[in-house]
């Protein structure tokens, strides 16, 4: 009994050694050699070369030293840039966007919903994307809390959560609400009813935010007689967005409704993170811009409903030009594969800059999902989480060759098969 | 008074004239000669020529060639396309422009009639909006003409038409009214939906089962109107009866439904067939061989294990979107290289946009196609001679020719890559102005 007490001990003590080891594996070295690096803060380097220690950038430019042991990836001839961020992606989620049942629901989890085996991921990593927020539909006008992932395909569900990214929750608008809820003879019907839907679940939050104070300070006073408030998820969360505790995305085309939600959220006394979609955001640009207030847009889809027929592939470049912090980003399974082209398109439309185009699926959208202190740009200290393409990522032609996160390779294109070394089929 | 009103009669008849005057010279405005001088010249069938010249006149053109090799005439309107590109204009082989305006408003929408399955008289003609705000957003970026296809919720949706994006009415912009017909066999077709929304057939053995009898029945009725056009040709051989009339075949009730079967069952005009998986393309073709029909193949996005079959039939491939997700067992960008793989194996093929808001994207899909392994030259052909040839207009479009309609493209750079902005485009030699609904409403909310 003894002897095989001390072997389970020698074993368990084998297998620490081994987790060890296969963290040091994973924090191995690596140095990134010869290409064009797009730095997207402090512009391109050519020649350049970037070294990576436990996961972070240790040091960029023409010269790096690094140590021999270091893994090294030659990118002669290719261009380096940070992993693309989606702001809106809807993939890994199986179909679970919506809880249709009542336009209020911000206590709906997307981390509940998280399907990390989705190979929806996969093809977004394959694409240069490392990092996107999942956000709700837009059937609700609050439709629930967000959840950040790192792309990492094959490793488990806990590793692909971004660590320390902040909450976000999901606000809608305009036509989406008003045809589930009007086509069921239900408020909301008409933007009227949207808005008043939001106003009184706002009136709620502050009523439930005024009566846990309440009880608090009698508690303090030592009232005995305090009667403790009943928990209610459904206000807690919408407490946390007066609180400022939540990052609020609004879904929302029209430029008409800009104007509302910001008048709104200075009503209640939160900010606006991102309008997402924001088609209209050229016809009222200051507006949103004096706002602090950054959007997510498609580069040139319109025309699938009525409040993206105003919609104008220049809005991007129209409305950064007017101070607007602005993001590409897919709502989609499909551009999410190829957000590097939808970005080049802001340089044909309205002529952004290299630079300009680079930081719409890079630092902007990192800004807009919280983590842009992370990600986002390929600076000392950041993330490594770094794509090593085959030509200029501004293009047609670009091709995602080899793809870091935290320093590690998760989809290089010259393997056979997915492509992805931390990946098993059957896993 | 009189005299006043005579006046005013004379004002009106002098406008009235100078009205008719403008009318007319609009009519007629692609008359005059314009050159292109010192653009890159792709001409897609006899190679690119680096500083080039085309010449349009009365909505052809009339030369093309290097600059100095060719002359230009003495009235041309001479357009300086120096750094430019000058390309034919792209053709879309599916879209759906002209029946759609609003993608979640029905009363914008005429995409497919779906009270049944098998609707081969529709007509997309009937249908077609020449005015859509559409058109324009697609055709300035250089898509010259398209294939407009009734949507693929009914394995036999209706015909389609070939479409100049440009005109002054439908009947100018539907170049060829009925041009092929779409069989569309991807599982989509089926009447699957709860309660009374299920109905047959609900499952691909009952979409081959009614697919087979519309063929027979339509195989019927040409029997039947052989047997009365012969009958009616030998009525006045026969003897007469012994009432001392002739028996002739009666006529049979005319069907328009199997009528419009007809061109396609002779093999005179190509069916469209349109299968995803395998398994689908197997039994589509299985059909389209009993019947003999001229096929040309559309959406094969999951049949990679047929390409060669496919090869060895010599059929087209009409590709796109590549855009389509590959399934979860396939590599990422299985999908994005089936141009590639078909073209290694010497199948003609065709992009489609399979779209209507973004038809103007049409030319990136080629060019990614390109970044997974085709060929330049034969992606800058599938937007351009391949389709003319495909749909039967080789003879007019497709290229830089003597003696083809005058659809021209000036652009800044690689016609295939994203940053490319189209400057000048020609439609049958009418330079087109470059606005949209969306270029007005950019122009509106510019600083000025």
């Amino acid at each position: 009994m003894r002897h095989s007490l001390k072997s389970l001990r020698c074993l368990a003590g084998a297998g620490l050694m081994l987790l060890a080891l296969a963290s040091a594996a994973a924090a191995q070295d690596v140095v990134i050699r010869g290409g064009t690096i797009l730095t997207v803060t402090h512009g391109t380097i050519q020649n350049g070369s970037v070294y990576i220690k436990d996961g972070k950038i240790a040091a960029l430019g023409e010269k790096v030293e690094a140590p021999a042991s270091a893994t090294v990836i030659d990118a002669t001839g290719k261009f380096v840039t940070p992993g693309i961020i989606d702001s809106h992606g809807d993939t890994a989620l199986d179909g679970d966007v919506n809880e249709i049942t009542s336009p209020i629901t911000p206590h709906m989890m997307m981390e509940d919903a998280f399907d990390y085996d989705d190979k929806g991921i996969y093809r977004a990593l394959a694409g240069g994307v490392t990092t996107s927020l999942l956000l709700h539909g837009s059937a609700n006008m609050i439709g629930g809390q967000a959840l950040v992932i790192k792309h990492k395909y094959g490793k488990g569900r806990e590793e692909m959560l971004f660590p320390g990214a902040p909450r976000s929750i999901k606000f809608a608008s305009g036509e989406n609400p008003k045809r589930v809820y009007g086509g069921r003879q239900q408020m909301p019907s008409t933007r009227m009813g949207n808005f008043a839907v939001q106003r009184q679940a706002l009136v709620e939050a502050r009523d439930y935010i005024r009566e846990w104070e309440e009880y608090e300070a009698k508690v303090a006073r030592g009232d005995q007689e305090a009667k403790r408030p009943k928990r209610d998820l459904k206000l807690e969360a919408l407490a946390d967005v007066l609180r400022g505790k939540l990052l609020v995305q609004i879904h929302c085309y029209r430029a008409d409704e800009f104007l509302t939600e910001m008048a709104m959220a200075r009503e209640f006394g939160y900010k606006v993170r991102a309008f997402h979609h924001a088609l209209e955001v050229y016809k009222v640009a200051e507006q949103v811009a004096a706002e602090g207030v950054a959007m997510a847009t498609f580069a040139d889809w319109w025309g699938f409903k009525h409040e993206a027929w105003d919609a104008v592939p220049w809005n991007a470049v129209l409305s950064m030009r007017k101070g607007v912090r602005v993001a590409i980003k897919s709502d989609s399974g499909d551009f999410v594969r190829r957000l590097n082209q939808e970005a080049a398109k802001t340089i044909r439309y309205g002529g952004a800059t290299q630079d300009e185009a680079l930081r719409m699926i890079t630092l902007n959208p990192a800004w807009i999902i919280g983590v842009d202190d992370r990600v986002g740009s390929i600076e000392v200290g950041k993330d490594a989480d770094l794509v090593v393409w085959n030509s200029h990522p501004l293009s047609s032609y670009a091709l995602a060759d080899v793809v870091l996160i935290d320093g590690e390779v998760y989809f290089n294109r010259a393997l056979p098969g997915f492509g992805m070394p931390q990946y098993r089929e059957g896993q | 008074m009189m005299r006043a009103n005579r006046l005013q009669l004379a004002i009106l008849a002098v406008l009235a004239a100078l009205g008719m005057a403008a009318g007319a010279a609009l009519a007629q405005a692609p008359q005059g000669a314009v050159a292109l001088r010192g653009g890159k010249v792709m001409t897609i069938t006899h190679g690119t020529i680096e500083n080039g010249v085309v010449v349009m006149e009365n909505g052809k053109i009339t030369a093309v060639g290097a600059a100095g090799a060719v002359q230009i005439p003495k009235n041309a309107r001479v357009i300086d396309a120096g750094g430019m590109t000058v390309y034919p204009g792209l053709i879309d082989s599916e879209t759906h422009l002209g029946l759609s305006e609003i993608t979640l408003d029905p009363a914008t929408n005429d995409m497919v009639e779906p009270s049944d399955e098998i609707t081969p008289h529709m007509h997309v003609y009937d249908a077609f909006h020449a005015e859509s705000e559409l058109i324009p957003v697609a055709r300035i970026n250089g898509i010259t003409n398209a294939i407009v296809a009734p949507a693929s919720s009914n394995t036999l949706p209706g015909q389609s038409s070939f479409v100049q994006l440009d005109g002054r009415s439908s009947d100018e912009m539907l170049l060829e009214r009925d041009v092929a017909l779409p069989l569309n066999f991807t599982g989509e077709q089926r009447r699957t939906g709860n309660g009374e929304g299920r109905k047959f057939p609900s499952t691909r053995m009952g979409m081959a089962a009614q697919l087979r009898q519309t063929f027979l029945d339509a195989q019927e009725y040409v029997r039947k109107l052989e047997e009365y056009e012969k009958s009616q040709a030998e009525k006045d051989t026969q003897p007469a009866g012994e009432n001392g009339k002739r028996k002739t075949k009666e006529r049979p009730k005319r069907d328009l439904t199997l009528e419009a079967l007809l061109p396609y069952l002779s093999g005179k005009k190509p069916v469209v067939l349109a299968a995803e998986e395998g398994s689908d393309l197997k039994t589509a073709l299985r059909l389209a061989d009993e019947f003999g029909l001229k096929v040309v193949l559309n959406h094969i996005s999951h049949s990679r294990d047929l390409l060669d079959e496919i090869a060895a039939r010599k059929v087209p491939v009409i590709v796109g979107p590549i855009y389509e997700r590959p399934k979860d067992h396939e590599r990422y960008d299985a999908v994005f290289r089936l141009p590639a793989e078909l073209a290694r194996r010497g199948v003609k093929i065709a992009f489609a946009s399979w779209d209507e808001h973004n038809v103007r994207n049409l030319p990136y899909q080629a060019g990614y196609a390109v970044a997974f392994g085709l060929p330049y030259e034969e992606a800058i052909k599938a937007l351009t001679i391949y389709p003319a040839e495909i749909w039967g207009v080789a003879g007019h479009l497709g290229s830089l020719e003597v003696g083809k309609t005058a659809n021209v493209v000036v652009a800044n750079g690689d016609p295939l890559d994203v940053k490319t902005d189209v400057k000048r485009v020609f439609i049958a030699g009418r330079e087109i102005p470059m606005e949209s609904r969306q270029t007005l409403l950019r122009d509106q909310y510019s600083p000025r």
